[in-house]
């Protein structure tokens, strides 16, 4: 086993490389990490280096793969991208699923038979808290866009983000739960994390402070280079953040993940457990 | 390449008088170039550095090696330093070696025939001196080097000497077109102390 593969196998660093594939998107939410909009630059990374990455990491030792935006779904590429990363290693790619119907839902139909899971992000259990942070009359296009890709044979997971200032009580959050268990989504496939004061968040004085030592390494490939995490490359008033970038080199992907390697190994230890941050 | 378009984060500025890239500030440090930030402002050649930080890591240890305490006396490497730098015109590695030549102990008659304000063969008496100086001309520019200043080098300095002040002076070259190019700025202390002296 490589140093490399040492670092994933102990935890050392994350055994997923997650991928910036777009950074705009149909909405604009109030806590968006990348500062994403309809008029955001797409800064796209190509298809091509998204199916080179998924091979590097996979050739590193590195076990799964995430695609997040922006909204990936936007681009028209995105299922055939990611049909081929999946090919190589798990996929799971991160949605506001608001553009699953008609003939877009049935682009989707051939993940179902790859290992390919759709994160879809549903803040709240009530629309109007929920739309509040997303976008109008997002709640209704979530719910009833999850059952018809649980329908069409997609794993869905769901990614539900909470404003720690939300006061969020304990029965909200069992109507959140039993909401996606009857959507067909199960509680192994239902990730809670706090909003991270980066990016939008930070602009609107929300969300939890978290530094280096309180964010999991795990390596994130953008159009900008290569970063500590997913929660890296955020964006706040169209400048984007480099306190977490790694490296500019994105390939070969040894370079950075080495580098995050190195990086991770000296790192103290921090409140990500506490903060629930994943 | 890819679509960036629309993307502030990097944008320095073409406008005269302000530095081509944005200088990475130490609250924007990526990880790996945190350590140059930790003993306060690390100064523009590693703060532009900075964007690139695996850059950053390689080339600021090669810096000092080459440019710090090493076989060759200090003040010969600053000779090197201040002459390269003002036969190739680069306003920054000027104004900011100049500052550094006075505080090793340079006579303000000496740093002005090195900028090229006085002759430099009557102000540096030394075989040595002139030797190094005239390494200096002969490197900046292009084409094969003069056979007279291989001799002069050759005559005063050992094999390892001669390998380490080309090194200086080709190094320097590197930084003087990087400075220029990027436009870096002198810092108002370096300015305030060429003010001082006489030397702006």
């Amino acid at each position: 086993m490589t140093a490399l593969g040492g670092a994933i196998a102990a935890g050392t660093i994350g055994d997923r490389v997650w991928l910036y594939s777009n950074y705009h998107c149909n909405l604009a939410c109030a806590y968006c990490l990348t500062d994403s909009s309809p008029s955001s630059s797409r800064r796209e990374l190509r298809a091509e280096a998204m199916v080179a990455v998924a091979r590097q990491a996979a050739e590193l030792g590195f076990e799964a793969l995430g695609v997040t935006g922006g909204e990936p779904f936007l681009r028209p590429d995105m299922v055939e991208t990611v049909a081929a990363m999946a090919a190589v290693l798990p996929t799971v790619v991160l949605s506001n699923a608001t553009l699953f119907s008609g003939d877009r839902l049935e682009r989707l139909r051939p993940l179902a038979d790859l290992d390919v899971a759709v994160q879809v992000s549903l803040d709240r259990v009530e629309a109007s808290a929920n739309d509040d942070l997303r976008a109008p009359g997002n709640h209704a296009r979530v719910v009833e866009s999850i059952p018809r890709l649980v329908d069409a044979g997609i794993r869905v997971r769901i990614g539900t983000t909470l404003d720690p200032d939300a006061e969020v009580s304990v029965a909200e959050q069992a109507r959140l739960c039993a909401l996606h268990r009857s959507l067909g989504v199960s509680d192994e496939d239902h990730v809670v994390r706090p909003v991270v004061r980066r990016g939008r968040a930070a602009a609107a004085d929300m969300g939890v402070a978290a530094t280096v030592c309180d964010l999991p390494p795990e390596l994130t490939i953008t159009v900008d280079g290569a970063f500590w995490s997913p929660f890296g490359p955020t964006v706040r008033e169209g400048r984007l953040d480099t306190d977490l970038l790694v490296t500019r080199t994105t390939d070969p992907l040894s370079v950075p993940a080495a580098a995050l390697a190195r990086l991770a190994e000296d790192r103290p230890a921090g409140d990500d457990a506490r903060l629930g941050i994943r | 390449m890819s679509d960036r378009r629309g993307l502030l984060a990097a944008a320095g500025t073409d406008a005269p008088g302000l530095p081509l890239v944005a200088l990475v500030t130490e609250g924007q440090a990526p990880l790996l170039a945190r350590p140059f930030f930790a003993g306060g402002d690390p100064g523009p050649i590693v703060a532009a550095l900075a964007q690139v930080p695996e850059l950053l890591e390689a080339t600021a240890p090669f810096l000092g090696a080459v440019l710090g305490p090493s076989a060759v006396p200090i003040r010969t490497k600053e000779i090197v330093v201040l002459r390269t730098s003002a036969r190739a015109s680069c306003r920054y590695c000027v104004e900011t070696h100049t500052v550094v030549a006075r505080d090793i102990g340079l006579s303000v008659t000496e740093v002005r025939a090195l900028r090229g304000e006085l002759d430099a063969s009557e102000v540096f008496a030394g075989i040595g001196d002139q030797a190094v100086i005239g390494w200096c001309d002969a490197l900046v520019g292009t084409g094969p080097v003069r056979p007279e200043a291989k001799a002069a080098l050759r005559g005063c300095f050992a094999d390892h000497e001669v390998v380490e002040l080309t090194l200086l002076v080709t190094t320097t070259l590197l930084l003087n077109r990087f400075c220029t190019a990027l436009g870096l700025p002198t810092s108002a202390g370096v300015l305030a102390r060429l003010a001082a002296e006489g030397l702006a």
